[in-house]
């Protein structure tokens, strides 16, 4: 069996993809945890597949201003991770790195600029790494690229990448939770067609 | 006020005498206002990718720089327009992260950028002004009434197009 649009797998499938994705995140809470030496917990991921315009509505809307930070995988496993941190998150991280807090992203500076990169780029890798782990299907992760700007824009560009081949985006999102309360971050990690098979057959997703 | 049309992710509105069409954060997409000065007939094609490809399959015209903007004309002269009287206006073509070493997609805003110049042009239908290129997502708004464009982006003062 194989899959030629994210629509078409099943619930068995999608349940693979929550796990790896929980197991993911999970991960990464851990490696928040040390970096910011605070309790981080995480909610459950879901897994959804959406049109353009719902996934952005879903994120928060086109106009919401947000830092992301996004990573190409490549090899045997290729795709986009991205990282998307609210301005609550961002401020929690300031406050545990003694940074002073910002009330909009156009107070940032060159020292929180990099700590958010930093931060980001800590949360992609670890859970890269689990989820290479867990498949052991090696990842290669190039060098992270940064932006803050309106969520419709960054959105735009793994849309364009997989443009050509599906109308519908894939999303594994898991959240943070720190102090009771809900960190908005969505880690997105999104396989291009051909790897989200290798991926689901490598599991035996398709051997039943 | 004026009512207000929002164009989603590839895809096309037009309006005739009134209202604005407004598309929200173009990053590497390119937003593209066509617009007939006499009949008052503009319209708004929001594109997300160059070109069409030969067997695409079914897909959506208006994703594409090629297909869209033709079929946004045709869409136009049914409703009134005449070719020879129709101007763009285009914005977006960002580049919205500066990705090391460059990869297929990297500069695929300025290849829609390419492509939809391109399309006018065989279209013989002149572009007025733009506003494209740079690393920031911009959110356009079109007044069918007078042809203005205008552009809101995040940092940046409203430019008026």
């Amino acid at each position: 069996m194989k899959i030629n649009k994210y629509e078409e797998m099943n619930a068995f499938a999608i349940d693979m993809l929550r796990e790896i994705g929980s197991i993911g995140t999970g991960n990464a809470a851990t490696a928040l945890s040390t970096t910011l030496s605070a309790k981080i917990s995480m909610s459950l991921p879901e897994v959804k597949i959406m049109g353009y315009n719902q996934v952005i509505d879903f994120l928060g809307g086109p106009e919401k201003i947000v830092s992301a930070v996004l990573v190409h995988m490549t090899g045997a496993f290729s795709g986009i991770m991205l990282y998307l941190l609210d301005i609550d998150f961002v401020n929690i991280v300031f406050e545990r790195l003694s940074l002073d807090k910002i009330e909009h992203f156009d107070e940032i500076d060159e020292i929180r600029a990099s700590a958010i990169a930093e931060v980001s780029n800590i949360i992609i890798s670890s859970y890269a790494n689990a989820v290479s782990q867990l498949s052991s299907i090696p990842i290669n992760l190039s060098v992270p690229a940064m932006a803050i700007n309106m969520l419709g824009g960054i959105m735009s560009v793994p849309m364009s990448e997989y443009g050509y081949v599906t109308d519908t985006i894939m999303i594994v999102d898991g959240k943070f939770i720190y102090n009771g309360g809900e960190m908005t971050s969505n880690l997105i990690m999104l396989p291009d067609i051909k790897s989200l098979n290798f991926l689901l057959n490598k599991l035996g997703v398709f051997n039943e | 006020m004026s009512k207000e049309i929002t164009v989603g992710i590839a895809d096309m509105k037009f309006t005739r005498m009134e209202g604005r069409l407004i598309t929200y954060a173009l990053g590497s997409c390119v937003g593209v206002c066509l617009y007939d000065p006499v009949a008052k007939i503009g319209a708004m094609v929001h594109i997300m990718l160059p070109k069409k490809l030969e067997n695409g399959g079914d897909g959506n015209v208006y994703k594409f720089a090629d297909t869209g903007i033709r079929a946004t004309v045709r869409k136009m002269e049914v409703f009134g327009a005449v070719k020879r009287r129709i101007t763009a206006k285009i914005a977006g073509g960002a580049k919205m992260f500066d990705i090391p070493g460059g990869g297929a997609l990297g500069n695929i805003g300025q290849r829609n950028v390419e492509s939809v110049r391109q399309t006018l042009k065989e279209e013989s239908i002149p572009i007025l002004s733009e506003n494209v290129g740079a690393n920031y997502a911009r959110t356009l708004i079109f007044d069918c009434s007078n042809g203005q464009g205008n552009i809101r982006s995040f940092g940046r003062k409203e430019v008026i197009f």
